[in-house]
């Protein structure tokens, strides 16, 4: 009988270098953490079911999930639209996971743990808007992608959930990427990239940022 | 070119997957052979205003009814089409 044992690890473990990167000899403008150990669950509705799978996910949340491309947040949950009549339930420490969730609403959903399955970046700092602008062709402008505003869309060629997440502490707009795992590494070299010239401060984190 | 996703909002051309003609109907059980040829192999090749399936695989990923004019690519009309999204087709 041979003995497996599964160790979680980020799918950046390589790629991600913490420090500097880019530019130098200026204040780094773009911050790219990488969030790690995290409870991802994919919530969609059974056919003809949404209402029902609102009403439930109210329940258990006390808020209602998006129904349009927005990111909820809770006091210990953030819901983000992914598509009609679904939403991904990102969260810490196991109280929304899939063992939780699914008694509540597989009757009106269907759930899918995402958990190890995505990689999740927050991108912030003065120039976040710039570098992500290079990346993206949706308008993050502070008008028209306020806080909560969410999107679902591709970033080179890859499929991306976007949101915009509370400023940071120091007033600076702070986005979030969760993207598919196995383009993880792709991505955020595309990402070094188009920060490059900005100046990169590069960090990986347990908590949310 | 630029979709209106109903459910994303306006996106560029390359979320999107063209699959084709949105007009032909499955012929029912039993249909001649013509019909069936006519339904997987024949289409029309529209100067003018045609309604294609398109795939919003980069974004929402919800099949879309695209009204669009061959001749002028504009797009006059998108519906999700029959499925997309749960809260969109009756019990
Ligand atoms: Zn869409």
């Amino acid at each position: 009988m041979v003995d497996f044992s599964w160790t979680p690890r980020s799918p950046l473990e390589k790629a991600l270098v913490t420090g500097a990167h880019g530019a130098r000899g200026i204040e780094a403008g773009v911050s790219l953490t990488e969030i790690r150990n995290f409870d991802l669950v994919q919530v969609m509705a059974r056919r003809g079911k949404a209402a029902d799978m609102a009403k439930a996910a109210k329940a258990c949340f006390g808020v209602a999930p998006p129904d349009a491309p927005k990111a909820l947040q809770t006091p210990d949950a953030t819901l983000i639209w992914s598509g009609p009549d679904q939403f991904f339930v990102l969260s810490k420490g196991g109280k929304h996971a899939m063992d939780t969730l699914a008694p509540a609403l597989s009757g009106s959903a269907s759930l899918s743990d995402q958990s190890h399955a995505r990689a999740l970046i927050s991108v912030s700092g003065i120039q976040a808007r710039a570098m992500l602008a290079k990346l993206s062709s949706i308008d993050l402008h502070a008008a028209s992608f306020p806080i909560g505003a969410a999107a679902a869309t591709s970033m080179d060629h890859t499929s991306v959930t976007l949101w915009r997440g509370a400023d940071r502490e120091d007033g600076l707009p702070a986005f979030n990427l969760l993207m598919f795992a196995t383009f993880a590494e792709s991505l955020w070299h595309t990402m070094l990239d188009s920060a490059g010239e900005y100046g990169v401060t590069i960090s990986h984190s347990e908590d949310f940022a | 070119m630029r979709i209106v996703c109903p459910f994303c909002g306006e996106r560029e051309l390359g979320e999107f997957t063209y699959l084709g003609d949105a007009k032909p109907v499955r012929p029912v059980a039993g249909a001649s052979e013509d019909e069936v040829f006519d339904y997987v192999y024949l289409r029309d090749n529209v100067a003018g205003a045609t309604s294609e399936y398109w795939y919003h695989g980069g974004g929402c990923r919800a099949w879309l009814k695209v009204s669009r004019n061959t001749l002028t690519h504009e797009i006059s009309a998108v519906e999700p089409a029959a499925g997309a999204g749960a809260a969109k087709v009756g019990a």
